[in-house]
């Protein structure tokens, strides 16, 4: 902590919040707000005179509240920075720490938050984790049986620099406990709240249950587990020692805490597996270890960043065995329990690993981004031809369009982030996207449902999360109906209404919509555009007399395998469905509505050749398909 | 790429050049081979227009794989390359950067995924996933004639990180960076950096002291 200090190229922001990520690899605008600690920095000695002065208290959060702090205060004697802070909260105005600060005038009640932006390389995030609470399991009766309290309160009573100065006492009496339990996994492998391991809780419960027989021998120290897991360097042996000193391990979970009203003592009682029976035992005071879980913020800062939360509402990496560090996006990093929960060596060692992944690029003088940008075709702009419009510029998320009416519209190339949200919105067809234009994807469309096209099902899928979700799905061997075909563009924002269009009149049997969930997207808002037009397609497709089903919108993470697996399933379920006579009917019937909205498309530059050469090679493999039949 | 050749590349709408395709069917060991026989996919592909060769191959991303792809591109002539193998998330930047080392642009080389979308979720319907991987690999082989070449954009970088959060992995983090003489601010949202860390009494499995 004072190394990071120290250190001269360190620039230590306390108090300070993300509030906005904009840009991309070597080029983010990062907008802070730096709370007003209503002390001055520059001037602040640390020399804590206006907490001694303040006469207000308040329970400190760092202390899991079992103490209290002033409205003056900094959490912990070890603060780094030493800078002092009032809570303006709690503060009454009494100004006894401006008296107190005297010459220094280093407090300044006229301080507001300061926001401030930053150019930067590459970022890691290194939010990390938070805990259960243990306050919803009512069989464990923590918030009604003061002898019961959590792994950060006995973590803090336990510490000499803690509240008790590492007197270690029930809270009831303030009594030394002789009987001591530990109950594991409380709120996590428990399928009704965090059905993961928290990783690192058996090593801590061990880790205390050792402190407490190191500080005080005579105390018995039993620890419930459902497993014991001790899977890294030094860690079985440390287990071993454990149990060499006499502490007790009873493998159950428990299923219920009862109290002595009177004497507050507790009462565990549990199956004990070993003994193949349920026994209640008494205790002076039970610790419960409880789950490592997202911070209460992470969704917010998952929208900031724009990356994906996995199962469990963990950041999600680019790949759990490749790129392990990577987010999504190119240029931000992970650290730390922020991706999963993780203990210190693990968490130290990745911060490491994070630094020199950003160290690639802060040595760079330059970096390569993917082309696959958006150009207009100046020609086609009706904005060039005087009309009024500025849809694409309206849809981009990246504000990276120039739009002034009497001239064609104009892509600033180093803004454009690729989603293609202006080429699914452009009603003119003049816009294409590099690397997924029209006619690249209405050949791969047309040759997907070359042959018996109402037995299959479309599945357009974004890069960032629905096509990453049908990966998933394969990975985990989730199985489901051969019948899909698969299309990949980056952004649910590029599913131009003429792909779907197209699937339908050539008779695909169902299409399927995909992209990522609204929070989790990859630019910014495209998924919004993909959604709205998604939404408007279907009004359509109803109004045309549909069957429903066939045509599906799915918002599918790159960590919900399951959900890609089922959601076809269900396709295929709603497509057996319909006799098929009945559905060949209804794609007859259809297929002139298809056709008509569509008589624009071969106007788009490139897409006639793709229309004429696609029809070679479905000419082709409709015949090696007639004679396999 | 300058905008300037971004805008002229668009210009020609559909590529001149025809296209001569190689097309590559990986095994992966027994991962896609042991759903569906390869070879027949090879089959199929090699009728479709435009394909100049197409085999099926054991390992694709191994050095024997590339080096194969690399040799056929000069012997052939190939100015497209379809890959069916696995996801674009595992290999679509090795594939490139083979191609790119015959000469070829990164950007021409398209992969179908056969594996993870195809024989790995299909492995109950061996006939289905068949004819889903030869679907799969003639709507590269279509993709590709398509594609034109591209070169990456190329950005300037600002020299400095941003570590957000201040404990344990932030820290080290920040430390690392600093040390590389790479500047770094470090963004914490409470009054003192050091977070879950810093609450803890010792640490296991040295019991050494935290702070």
């Amino acid at each position: 902590m004072v190394d990071a200090a120290r250190q001269p190229l360190i620039e230590v922001k306390t108090f300070t919040e993300v509030e906005k990520v904009e840009g991309f690899v070597g080029n983010f605008k990062v907008t802070l707000r730096e709370k007003s600690k209503y002390v001055r920095a520059d001037r602040c000695n640390g020399c804590g005179a206006c907490t001694k002065a303040c006469p207000i208290e308040v329970p400190n959060y760092f202390e899991m509240n079992l103490a209290p702090r002033k409205a003056a205060y900094v959490p912990m004697s070890q603060s780094v920075p030493l800078i002092y802070n009032i809570d303006m909260d709690a503060c009454i105005h009494c100004y006894k720490c401006v008296e107190a600060c005297g010459a220094l005038e280093a407090i300044d009640f006229s301080m507001t938050d300061k926001i401030v932006e930053e150019e930067i390389g590459a970022i890691v995030v290194a939010t990390g984790f938070s805990h259960f609470d243990p306050s919803v399991m009512s069989e464990y009766g923590y918030g009604r049986f003061p002898n019961v309290i959590t792994s950060m309160e006995m973590e803090r009573l336990n510490n000499s620099a803690g509240p008790t100065h590492g007197a270690l006492v029930r809270p009831s009496d303030g009594k030394p406990p002789k009987n001591i339990a530990f109950i594991n996994c409380v709120g996590s492998r428990d399928k009704r709240y965090n059905p993961s391991c928290s990783n690192f809780c058996c090593m801590y419960s061990i880790k205390n249950a050792i402190l407490v027989k190191q500080m005080h021998p005579g105390t018995d120290v039993t620890i419930y587990y459902i497993d014991i897991r001790t899977p890294s360097k030094g860690y079985e042996e440390f287990y071993d020692r454990a149990r060499e000193m006499g502490i007790k391990f009873v493998q159950g979970r428990p299923s219920e805490i009862t109290e002595d009203s009177e004497t507050h003592q507790l009462f565990i009682t549990g199956e004990d597996i070993t003994l193949g029976k349920v026994v209640e035992r008494e205790f002076d005071m039970v610790m419960l270890n409880q789950a490592a879980i997202p911070q209460p913020d992470q969704n917010q800062m998952s929208s900031v960043l724009s990356v994906a939360q996995s199962p469990g509402g963990w950041f999600m990496e680019y790949h759990p065995k490749l790129r392990p560090m990577d987010s999504p996006t190119d240029g931000i990093f992970f650290a730390g329990a922020c991706q999963g929960p993780k203990d210190i060596p693990a968490s130290v060692a990745q911060g490491s690993a994070a630094a020199a992944r950003a160290s690639r690029i802060l040595h760079s003088d330059e970096w390569h981004i993917e082309p696959t940008v958006a150009v207009v075709w100046p020609d086609r702009c009706v904005s060039a031809q005087d009309k009024s419009c500025g849809i694409c510029s309206r849809a981009c998320p990246y504000s990276a369009i120039d739009y002034t009416q009497g001239k064609a519209a104009e892509v600033i190339t180093a803004k454009c982030h690729g989603c293609g949200a202006c080429v699914g919105e452009c009603p003119h067809d003049s816009i294409t996207q590099l690397h997924y234009t029209d006619a690249e994807i209405l050949a791969q469309i047309r040759t997907l449902l070359a042959t018996e096209p109402e037995k299959k099902i479309l599945a357009l899928r974004c890069h960032w999360c629905s096509y990453g979700g049908a990966d998933l799905a394969g990975t985990s061997h989730f199985e489901y109906s051969a019948n899909e075909r698969g299309i990949k563009v980056m952004c649910s924002a590029r599913m131009d209404a003429d792909f779907i269009y197209e699937a339908y009149r050539l008779g695909a049997g169902a299409v399927l919509f995909s992209g990522c969930h609204p929070q989790d997207c990859h630019y910014i808002t495209g998924q919004v555009s993909g959604s709205k037009r998604a939404n408007r397609l279907k009004t359509i497709f109803e109004r045309m007399g549909m069957s429903p089903g066939r045509f599906r919108i799915e918002w599918i993470s790159a960590a919900e395998g399951d959900k890609y697996a089922r959601v076809i399933n269900e396709m295929q379920a709603t497509l057996d469905a319909i006799p098929p006579e009945a559905l060949k009917e209804e794609i007859e019937r259809l297929r002139p509505e298809m056709a008509r909205k569509l008589t624009r498309l071969p106007n788009i530059p490139g897409v006639q050749q793709a229309l004429d050469q696609t029809d070679e090679i479905i000419q082709l493999m409709t015949e090696l398909h007639m004679e396999k039949v | 790429m300058s905008e300037d050749a971004i805008a002229k590349s668009h210009v020609a709408d559909f590529p001149q050049d025809e296209p001569r395709i190689g097309v590559y069917i990986c095994h992966c060991g027994s991962n896609i081979a042991g759903v569906i026989p390869p070879e027949e996919v090879v089959d199929f592909a090699g009728k479709l227009p435009g394909v100049v060769r197409a085999t099926d191959t054991l390992y694709a991303c191994a050095d024997s794989g590339q080096r194969q792809i690399k040799e056929d591109i000069k012997k052939y002539g190939l100015n497209r390359v379809v890959v069916s193998a696995c996801s674009v998330r595992m290999h679509e930047p090795t594939f490139r950067g083979c191609v790119a080392e015959a000469g070829l642009n990164p950007f021409l080389m398209e992969m179908a995924n056969i594996r993870e979308q195809c024989t790995w979720a299909h492995g109950h319907d061996r006939e289905g996933a068949l004819a889903k991987a030869k679907d799969l690999t003639a709507s590269a082989i279509a993709k590709v004639s398509f594609l034109h070449p591209l070169d990456m954009i190329t950005v300037p970088v600002s020299k400095k990180a941003m570590v957000i959060g201040g404990g344990v992995a932030g820290i080290n983090a920040a430390l690392d960076l600093a040390e590389q003489k790479i500047p770094v601010v470090l963004v914490e949202k409470e009054p003192t950096i050091g977070g879950v860390m810093a609450q803890l009494n010792k640490t296991f499995p040295t019991m050494d002291c935290s702070i």
